[in-house]
C-alpha cells in the first residue's frame, strides 16, 4: 500500500474514528478508571480517590451493596434468559405464519405484529400496570372466567419479574418477527420444491431446511434480543421501582439508583464495567457457539 | 439623512443587538416539585401573584413522580440550567449538602426560619446548625381505619396497644371477600418504612440512637416479631400491598375500595383518600399509633420538606429564589396571616409547619381527619437525619418487604438490619 493512499485512507477514517473514540471509547474507559475510585458523581473528575479493588469487592461481597447487586445482576440474567427464550421461537412462528404465501391477510398481520414495537413504553407500561392490576385487572377476570383464581402478577416476588418479561415480549416480538421473514425470504423457493418431490414433510422441511438457513438471522436476533433485555429500564422504573422485594430490581436501574440517586459514581461505575463485561462474555460465546456449528 | 440622525439609529441599532438590554433586570426561576397537577396549578397562581409585586421575576413550576424528584435533583441541580428551587424531603438534605448542590439560606431567610419555625422543623432544614431551605410540610403518621368495616366486626373503638391491634386485624379479615385487617406498604422505601418507624417509637424504641443504628434493641425485634405475627395471622396480605411510582396503586386502592380495614399512613394522604372515597370519605377515621408492649404512649415519626435554592444557579437567580421564597412562606401572602405555601398544603390535607400557618388554619386542622394527626404532633418524634439515610430506608425497606412475603423470619430480618444499617451509616459517614 503506497504512503499516499494511506494517507488518504487516515484521512477519510479520521472523521469517523475521531466520533467514535470521543462518544464510545472514553466513556468506556472513562467508566473502567472511574470504577477503581471512590467518587461522588456530585464532584469533579479530579476529586476522585484511587482505591483499587474496594469497588469490586463491596459489590461482590456480603453487605447489602454486595446483596444487591448479585440479586440485580441474577434478575437481569433470568429476565435476559426469559426474554430470549421466548421472544425467538415466537418470532420464527410468527414469522412462518405471516410468510406464508398461501394464506391471506399476511400484510395485515405484519403490521399488528409491529404495531406494537412502536407503542412508547410510557404507554405501554400505564397500560400493563392496569391489566396486571390484582383487583380489578383485566386478566384476573379474564382467568376468573375459566375457573382459575386470581394471580398476583406484579404484586409477588414469585411473579413480577414473569410479568416484566410478558410485558417485554408483547412489545419486541413484532420487531424480531419481522427480522425473522427477513431471514425466510432469503431462503430459496428451489429448497422446498426439491423436499416436496423428494417427499419430505413440512416439519422435516423446517428442521433440516428452514432452521439451518435461519440461523444467522437467529444468531443477530439473539444477539440484538440480549442487548436489548439487558438494557431494559423504562418498565421497572414506570411500574415497579425494582420492588417487590427486590425481585424486579434489575442492573441498569440499579446502578442508576447506586450511581445517580446515591451519587455513589465508583460503585456504579463498577457495577457498569461488570454488566458491559459480563456482555461480551455472552455475546462472544454465542458467536463462538455458532461458529462452531457453521464448522460442524 | 443627518451625521445626528444617523449616529442615533446606529446608537439604537447597536444597543438592540446587546442581549438582554430589553429586559436587563428579568429573572426567570424554576420550581421543581412532585406535587399533582391539581397543586401546580395552585403554585403557579401563587407564583402570577408574586408577579404581580415583582414584574421582572417569572416562576415556572415542574413537576416530577415522586420517585423520580432526587433524581432529577442529582442529575439536574449540578448546573446552573437546572431548577432554581425544588422542594425536597428533609432526609436528602446531608447529602446534597456534602455535595454542594444546595445553598445557604441568606442571613436574612435563616434568621426568619430560626424564629418562625419550631426549632425541631428548623434543625431537620439545617446542616452544621446552619438552615439551606425554608420549610414548609410536617408528616406525622396515625392509623387511619374505616368505621363501616369496625361495626361490621364488631369493633367498637380503635385499637389502643399492639394486642387489640392485632385482634382487631384479625377480626377484620374475611379472605373470602378479598378483605385483609392491615394493610402494609410495599415498593415504596418511606411507605414500608415509616409506619414500621411509627409503631417502633409507640413501643418506645428508635431507628437511630446517637448516631448508630438501633435495630439490635428489644423494642425493635418486637415490632419485628409484631410484623411476622400479623403475616401469620393472614390479617395483612402483601399482595394487596404494592405501590408504584407516583405513591399511589393497589395498596391505596384496596384501602379507598374498603378491602383493608386499617392502613398506618400520613396525612398528607388526606386528599388521595378524597379523591378516591368521594362522599365514603366519612367513613374513615384516625387514631393514634396502638402503644407496644415496651411502650409508654402513642408516638408517630415525623418528617418534613423544604424548599432550597440551587447553588449552582446565578447570583441573580438564587436572590430571586431567595426573595420568592421568603414572599411564599410569609403570612403576607396567603388569607388571614396565612402562607401562600400553608393554603397550597392544606389544599392537600397537609399540615403547614410554620408556627403562624398553624395558628391561621386553626379551624381547618380541627376537622376529624387531621385532628388525629395534630393531635399526636408533640409527641412525634423525627425521622433520623442522616448521611446514608435515604440508602439505610432502601435497605429497611427491603428486609421488612422480605418478611412480609415470609422470605425471612423475624429474627433474621433485625439481625439483618442492623447490620446492614451499621455498614450503609458508616461508610456514608467516611
Amino acid at each position: 500500500m503506497s504512503k499516499g493512499y494511506r494517507a488518504s485512507a487516515g484521512i477519510m477514517l479520521a472523521p469517523a474514528v475521531t466520533l467514535i473514540g470521543a462518544f464510545i471509547l472514553v466513556p468506556m474507559l472513562l467508566t473502567v478508571w472511574l470504577s477503581f475510585q471512590d467518587w461522588s458523581t456530585q464532584t469533579p473528575f479530579s476529586a476522585a480517590r484511587f482505591i483499587g479493588l474496594a469497588n469490586f469487592q463491596d459489590i461482590f461481597g456480603s453487605t447489602s451493596v454486595g446483596r444487591d447487586f448479585k440479586g440485580a445482576l441474577v434478575n437481569t440474567a433470568i429476565y435476559t434468559a426469559l426474554s430470549v427464550a421466548i421472544i425467538l421461537p415466537l418470532s420464527v412462528l410468527f414469522g412462518l405464519l405471516v410468510h406464508q404465501r398461501d394464506v391471506g391477510g399476511g400484510t395485515l398481520l405484519r403490521t399488528v405484529l409491529f404495531s406494537t414495537y412502536m407503542v412508547p413504553m410510557i404507554a405501554v407500561a400505564l397500560v400493563w400496570s392496569k391489566l396486571y392490576s390484582p383487583s380489578e385487572g383485566p386478566f384476573n377476570q379474564m382467568l376468573g372466567f375459566i375457573g382459575i383464581g386470581p394471580q398476583p402478577w406484579l404484586s409477588s416476588p414469585r411473579s413480577a419479574l414473569v410479568s416484566i418479561v410478558l410485558l417485554n415480549v408483547w412489545q419486541q416480538v413484532g420487531y424480531f418477527t419481522v427480522l425473522a421473514i427477513a431471514g425466510l425470504t432469503q431462503i430459496p423457493g428451489s429448497l422446498y420444491e426439491a423436499a416436496t418431490l423428494d417427499g419430505a414433510s413440512r416439519a422435516e422441511q423446517f428442521r433440516f431446511i428452514t432452521l439451518p438457513l435461519l440461523r444467522r438471522t437467529l444468531l443477530f436476533s439473539a444477539v440484538i434480543a440480549i442487548i436489548n433485555a439487558v438494557q431494559v429500564f423504562e418498565p421497572v422504573a414506570l411500574i415497579t421501582q425494582g420492588g417487590p422485594v427486590g425481585s424486579t430490581n434489575v442492573l441498569t436501574y440499579h446502578i442508576r439508583r447506586v450511581g445517580i440517586e446515591r451519587a455513589q459514581g465508583g460503585l456504579g461505575s463498577a457495577m457498569a464495567v461488570m454488566l458491559m463485561l459480563t456482555l461480551i462474555v455472552v455475546v462472544c460465546a454465542l458467536f463462538a457457539f455458532m461458529n462452531r456449528k457453521d464448522d460442524e | 439623512m443627518s451625521l445626528a440622525w444617523t449616529s442615533k439609529l446606529a446608537l439604537a441599532a447597536g444597543l438592540a443587538f446587546v442581549p438582554g438590554w430589553a429586559s436587563a433586570a428579568a429573572v426567570n426561576i424554576s420550581y421543581l416539585t412532585h406535587w399533582s397537577p391539581e397543586t401546580v396549578a395552585l403554585l403557579e397562581s401563587a407564583a402570577k401573584d408574586y408577579a404581580k409585586t415583582n414584574p421582572d421575576v417569572s416562576v415556572t413550576v415542574r413537576a416530577v413522580p415522586f420517585g423520580d424528584l432526587l433524581t432529577t435533583l442529582r442529575s439536574q441541580g449540578g448546573s446552573a440550567e437546572g431548577p432554581t428551587i425544588g422542594g425536597i424531603y428533609d432526609l436528602w438534605l446531608p447529602e446534597l449538602v456534602r455535595d454542594k448542590l444546595v445553598a445557604p439560606a441568606p442571613d436574612a431567610v435563616a434568621a426568619e426560619v430560626k424564629s418562625a419555625w419550631p426549632a425541631g422543623v428548623v434543625s431537620a432544614a439545617s446542616v452544621g446548625g446552619a438552615p439551606y431551605g425554608i420549610p414548609n410540610e410536617i408528616d406525622v403518621y396515625a392509623l387511619n381505619y374505616n368505621k363501616d368495616l369496625f361495626k361490621q366486626a364488631g369493633i367498637a373503638a380503635a385499637p389502643k396497644t399492639w394486642d387489640e391491634f392485632r385482634a382487631a386485624a384479625k377480626k377484620l379479615t374475611n379472605k373470602d371477600a378479598g378483605q385483609q385487617g392491615f394493610g402494609m406498604i410495599n415498593s415504596w422505601a418511606a411507605g414500608v418504612v415509616h409506619p414500621f418507624a411509627s409503631l417502633l417509637v409507640s413501643n418506645g424504641g428508635e431507628l437511630v440512637a446517637g448516631g448508630k443504628p438501633a435495630l439490635d434493641s428489644k423494642q425493635a425485634g418486637e415490632t419485628f416479631g409484631l410484623y411476622e405475627s400479623l403475616i401469620k395471622d393472614g390479617s395483612s396480605d402483601p399482595s394487596m400491598a404494592t405501590a408504584d411510582a407516583n405513591t399511589t396503586g393497589p395498596f391505596l386502592d384496596n384501602f379507598v375500595s374498603g378491602k383493608t380495614g386499617m392502613i398506618i399512613m400520613a396525612n398528607w394522604w388526606e386528599s388521595a383518600l378524597k379523591t378516591g372515597m368521594g362522599a365514603k370519605f366519612s367513613n374513615i377515621a384516625t387514631a393514634p399509633i396502638p402503644v407496644g408492649p415496651s411502650g409508654d404512649k402513642p408516638h408517630s415519626i415525623s418528617y418534613s420538606w423544604m424548599t432550597v435554592v440551587n447553588a449552582k444557579a446565578g447570583a441573580a437567580e438564587q436572590k430571586a429564589a431567595w426573595d420568592f421564597l421568603a414572599w411564599l412562606n410569609s403570612p403576607k401572602s396567603g388569607k388571614n396571616g396565612a402562607s401562600a405555601m400553608s393554603d397550597i398544603l392544606m389544599s392537600m390535607g397537609i399540615l403547614p409547619s410554620r408556627s403562624s400557618d398553624i395558628e391561621a388554619h386553626k379551624a381547618k386542622l380541627g376537622t376529624e381527619f387531621l385532628a388525629g394527626y395534630v393531635g399526636v404532633l408533640a409527641d412525634a418524634k423525627p425521622f433520623p437525619v442522616v448521611a446514608g439515610g435515604q440508602e439505610f430506608s432502601e435497605s429497611l425497606q427491603q428486609t421488612l418487604e422480605a418478611l412480609q412475603y415470609g422470605q425471612i423470619s423475624a429474627k433474621d430480618a433485625e439481625a439483618k438490619a442492623q447490620a446492614d444499617a451499621v455498614s450503609i451509616l458508616d461508610r456514608a459517614a467516611k
